[in-house]
């Protein structure tokens, strides 16, 4: 091309508005809520699914990614949140709270719990922690078990009211598209804001040493009560959603195995990285369809994955560096 | 100004430190030393809230903190250095020294989440810190992962993520250890810029060479106690000293008598000058 | 009542004793690796379906002789394997964080886990008869010569396994490699040798507990590892990690407390609480122990300068 072209395209460049991050972020979520019609039911069951766990993922990595905590109960909060709603919106006593309202309680009660378990726990090492929060998550599931009276136990709870949103019921998997994307878009802009906040840095401390972010004036035990409190949060919303979703819940959904699953989603997408929980929740919620016909040799897969990642590729597939942050730089976002 | 009262420390039936007053003046630089097992370490971690104190007060600026946790003593003003460097290796050099500055306002955490326009106070801190860091000579090296640095540049990075805060105490735990020639004569300068009215300066050190050219005060500790106190020369004059370092009471009047006694001398001519050959 | 009492303490020390020989493997790791090892439980399985195909391969009914040694087999094929894991999944990832092994150990026991189920089967698998049954009467109790046959081969054992630590030169490079792997590698002793001992011994005495609590309840399915497990690592935290006196006692202990917990629940709560509440006795305990005195009975208290040093989590 001339010099003149040259020199107007440069032109041009400089003038192109620099990219805005909130821009970048709704870019792919609309996109998906415009393009999810097209699709057919079951896909789109598991487009949810990828969405709750994605949710879930990215509340438990506050506390394994962000503050270095294994967390082994997780799934405590999300069943204490999913048994909120199904008591709060069923037949089971009779309440039939609407969605909207529920959605803050079960994700409040959820949070209490987180903080009610962090406080005796979090000054333990880490390895103690890690039973002691399995411990926990046992107990949860085991009280859900046996409170027949409060939770009607094994058999668990059903007509649980679809949620309604202004009127509309959402009932098919496309409308709980909509309602996860919005949530999860959400979800992701308050975790990265707290990833980059001082508190997020303060848990980054925290991680790296304990025990020097002290001497610089860090209260660890207040910042690990707070990763605690808010993951428990999000896995609380998220468990509200889910049971609006089933319409049905029962103890054998919150296993430890559960736990597991959004450990592996973490592990395996990408420990500290939201793009890399996303990514963890897709591969965890797709391959095993997609593998269907071995279905029992799923939880054998799991197993096998998490070895060799932890063996392999410690950080997970999309390394902590490799995060919002980077996405934002490579492209000049601001 | 830190000040130790009669302080003691008990691991069960060993006493460690053994009714120690000090006091560590603003304005000054002073060293702490003593043979290995003197208290010295202990003493360290009593201050900076990692042990607890048996016995007695430790007082910065009149404020007792033996008894608070480790992030309220450096709230109160007291920072330090660790033996072994433990900075945070995953963070940037700039990020080490953001942790130390931190606010701890739930206030200001929320505001920051939610996008209120509090951002601001954090490009003052971004600031702050690298102008720190431009003291020390360190600005360039910012962006770069903490772990990747020279260990010479790491402990002069733990330094700056010391004084950041601008603390009134600063707790030295043997900055020169590992250090050869050139980086501790760096390391003496830069300390010895920190020298100011507000801050008390203690130093943990075995290298003497750098106690006795920096100090100002240093205080010795042996076996638990205090020993001696004073200006440079006084101490590696006094005789107890001398003999708590090598380990036998009289050992200086030995090796006195047999330096004295020595038959045979050698003659250095001054003037001596160094030929170089050109090929 | 004394013939309740007595009954219950039987049954308590039966099953102690059986918690007592897996909280030996999570202990003995625990106290040279600092490592939680999460697949202790699935080679306590491993060990029980082990026993039982061997057991059928041998023709081993009625010989107690042959018993012993499918039991003495059984002890070093899972213990082989116990090595094996350390090797490959462990080993590895001894420098570095602590997060790392745990998340290791607990694919690994996935995976361990699910290779039973899928050789044996999902469905429970009744197991032989390798203990001999007869109950006879003790003090007004009905004892059976199982709970005994279990007491007597737990408690061998044990005394086996605290010569071996206190009386010989293995004994020693044991207790050397477990208070410091550096200082003992200083001495000339090979930590990875005594390691993979360490990792034969435990897993071997947990596939061994397998055999006597699925011969004791007469059924293994592939998941009786994941509670017992618990329960035994519960065991090993309130004796008193990494001590193995600690174990031992935490075993029974647990197994008391337990038996008795929940014995006594129904009384005490006029029959609304029943016994389905056992296994969270065990939980709980773990937590509250974890929480209020993590040395348990018989542990290191982790003192002041441990803890400034040793730069934990």
């Amino acid at each position: 091309m001339t010099s003149e072209t040259r020199s107007a395209l440069s032109i041009v460049r400089l003038r192109r508005p620099r990219l805005s991050r909130k821009l970048l972020l709704l870019a792919p979520p609309v996109l998906a809520g415009a393009l999810a019609p097209l699709f057919a039911a079951y896909p789109l069951r598991i487009f949810d699914l990828v969405l709750i766990y994605a949710m879930l993922g990215m509340g438990l990595n506050i506390v394994i990614g962000y503050a270095g905590l294994l967390d082994l109960g997780f799934v405590a909060f999300y069943a204490i949140g999913a048994y909120t709603y199904a008591l709060l919106a069923s037949g089971q006593f009779g309440i039939h709270l609407p969605f909207l309202v529920v959605l803050p309680v079960g994700g409040a009660l959820a949070g209490f719990a987180g903080v009610l378990l962090g406080i005796p726990v979090l000054r333990l090492r880490g390895d103690y922690l890690a039973m002691v929060t399995l411990g926990f998550g046992e107990i949860v599931r085991i009280l859900l078990n046996n409170l027949d009276v409060l939770t009607n136990g094994p058999q668990g709870v059903t007509r649980i009211d679809p949620p309604a949103l202004f009127g509309v019921s959402l009932v098919s998997p496309l409308h709980f598209a909509y309602l996860l994307l919005v949530m999860a878009t959400l979800v992701f802009a308050i975790v990265w804001r707290l990833e980059t906040s001082a508190l997020g840095l303060a848990w980054a401390a925290v991680r790296e040493d304990q025990d020097a972010a002290r001497g610089c004036g860090i209260d660890a035990t207040r910042a690990k009560l707070f990763a605690f409190g808010t993951s428990a949060t999000i896995g609380g919303l998220a468990g509200v959603v889910f049971a609006a979703m089933q319409l049905f819940v029962s103890p054998e959904s919150f296993t430890f195995w559960e736990s597991l699953v959004v450990v592996l989603v973490i592990v395996v997408g990408g420990l500290g990285n939201l793009f890399g929980v996303i990514l963890g929740a897709a591969l965890m919620m797709i391959v095993p369809e997609l593998l269907r016909a071995y279905e029992d040799y799923r939880l054998l897969l799991y197993g096998l994955a998490l070895v060799i990642v932890i063996l392999l590729r410690p950080e997970g597939l999309l390394p902590r560096r490799y995060g919002p942050g980077w996405l934002f730089a490579r492209l000049g976002a601001r | 100004m830190l000040f130790f009262e009669n302080v003691q420390k008990r691991f069960g039936a060993l006493v460690a430190v053994q009714d120690v007053s000090l006091s560590i003046p603003a304005g000054l630089i002073t060293s702490i030393i003593g043979p290995n097992g003197a208290g010295k370490s202990t003493l360290v971690n009593m201050v900076a809230g990692s042990y607890r104190v048996s016995a007695g007060r430790i007082l910065l600026d009149g404020v007792p903190i033996q008894s608070l946790p480790k992030h309220r003593i450096a709230h109160a003003g007291l920072r330090r250095t660790y033996q072994n460097i433990r900075l945070f290796d995953g963070l940037s050099v700039l990020q080490n020294l953001e942790v130390a500055v931190l606010p701890g306002a739930l206030g200001t955490v929320l505001a920051d989440v939610l996008g209120i326009r509090a951002t601001d106070s954090r490009r003052i801190r971004r600031a702050h810190c690298l102008a720190t860091l431009d003291r020390f000579g360190l600005a360039g090296l910012a962006d770069r992962p903490a772990a990747s640095l020279s260990y010479g540049n790491q402990k002069l990075v733990e330094l700056a993520r010391a004084v950041v805060a601008q603390p009134r105490a600063l707790l030295l735990d043997e900055p020169a250890a590992g250090l050869n020639h050139a980086e501790t004569d760096t390391l003496r300068r830069h300390i010895e810029a920190l020298r100011g009215p507000d801050l008390a300066i203690v130093v943990i050190e075995h290298d003497m060479t750098l106690v006795m050219a920096m100090s100002d005060r240093i205080c010795v500790l042996h076996r638990g106690r205090k020993l001696a106190e004073g200006a440079p020369a006084e101490i590696q004059a006094h005789p107890e000293v001398q003999e708590a370092y090598l380990g036998d009471p009289g050992a200086t009047h030995a090796i006195a008598a047999a330096a004295h006694a020595r038959r045979n001398q050698v003659r250095v001519r001054a003037d001596r000058s160094v030929a170089w050959h050109r090929a | 009542m004394t013939g309740f009492l007595v009954q219950q303490l039987v049954n308590a020390l039966t099953v102690g004793a059986i918690y007592a020989l897996i909280a030996l493997g999570y202990t003995m790791v625990y106290g040279v690796l600092r490592l939680i090892n999460f697949a202790h439980s699935e080679l306590f399985t491993t060990g029980a379906f082990v026993g039982a195909a061997l057991y059928v391969v041998l023709g081993a009914a009625g010989s107690p002789g042959l018993a012993v040694l499918v039991g003495l087999v059984t002890f070093f094929i899972v213990g082989l394997l116990g090595v094996a894991t350390e090797a490959v999944a462990y080993r590895p990832l001894r420098r570095g964080s602590r997060l790392a092994p745990m998340l290791s150990a607990l694919g690994v026991a996935i995976v361990i886990q699910n290779t039973v189920m899928l050789v044996a089967g999902k469905r429970p698998l009744r197991f032989p008869a390798f203990l001999p049954g007869g109950p006879f009467d003790m003090l007004g109790a009905v004892v059976t010569l199982k709970q005994v046959a279990v007491l007597v081969v737990a408690v061998l054992l044990m005394i086996a396994l605290e010569l071996l630590v206190n009386r010989t030169a293995l004994g020693v490079r044991v207790r050397a490699v477990s208070e410091s792997i550096p200082t003992a590698a200083l001495v000339g002793i090979d930590p990875n040798r005594t390691i993979s001992v360490i990792f034969l011994i435990g897993p071997g005495l947990g596939a061994v507990a397998g055999i006597l609590y699925a011969s004791y309840y007469g059924v293994a399915t592939f998941t009786m590892g994941f509670v017992v497990g618990l329960k035994a690592f519960t065991a090993a935290i309130l004796g008193g990690i990494g001590s193995i006196p600690g174990a031992m006692l935490g075993g029974f202990l647990l197994g008391l407390l337990e038996t008795f917990g929940t014995g006594l629940l129904p009384i005490l709560s006029g029959g609304t609480i029943g016994t389905e509440y056992r296994d969270v006795f065990a939980f709980a305990a773990l937590v509250l122990v974890l929480t209020f005195r993590p040395a348990g009975l018989l542990g290191e208290q982790v003192g002041e300068e441990a803890m400034v040093y040793k730069r934990d989590f």
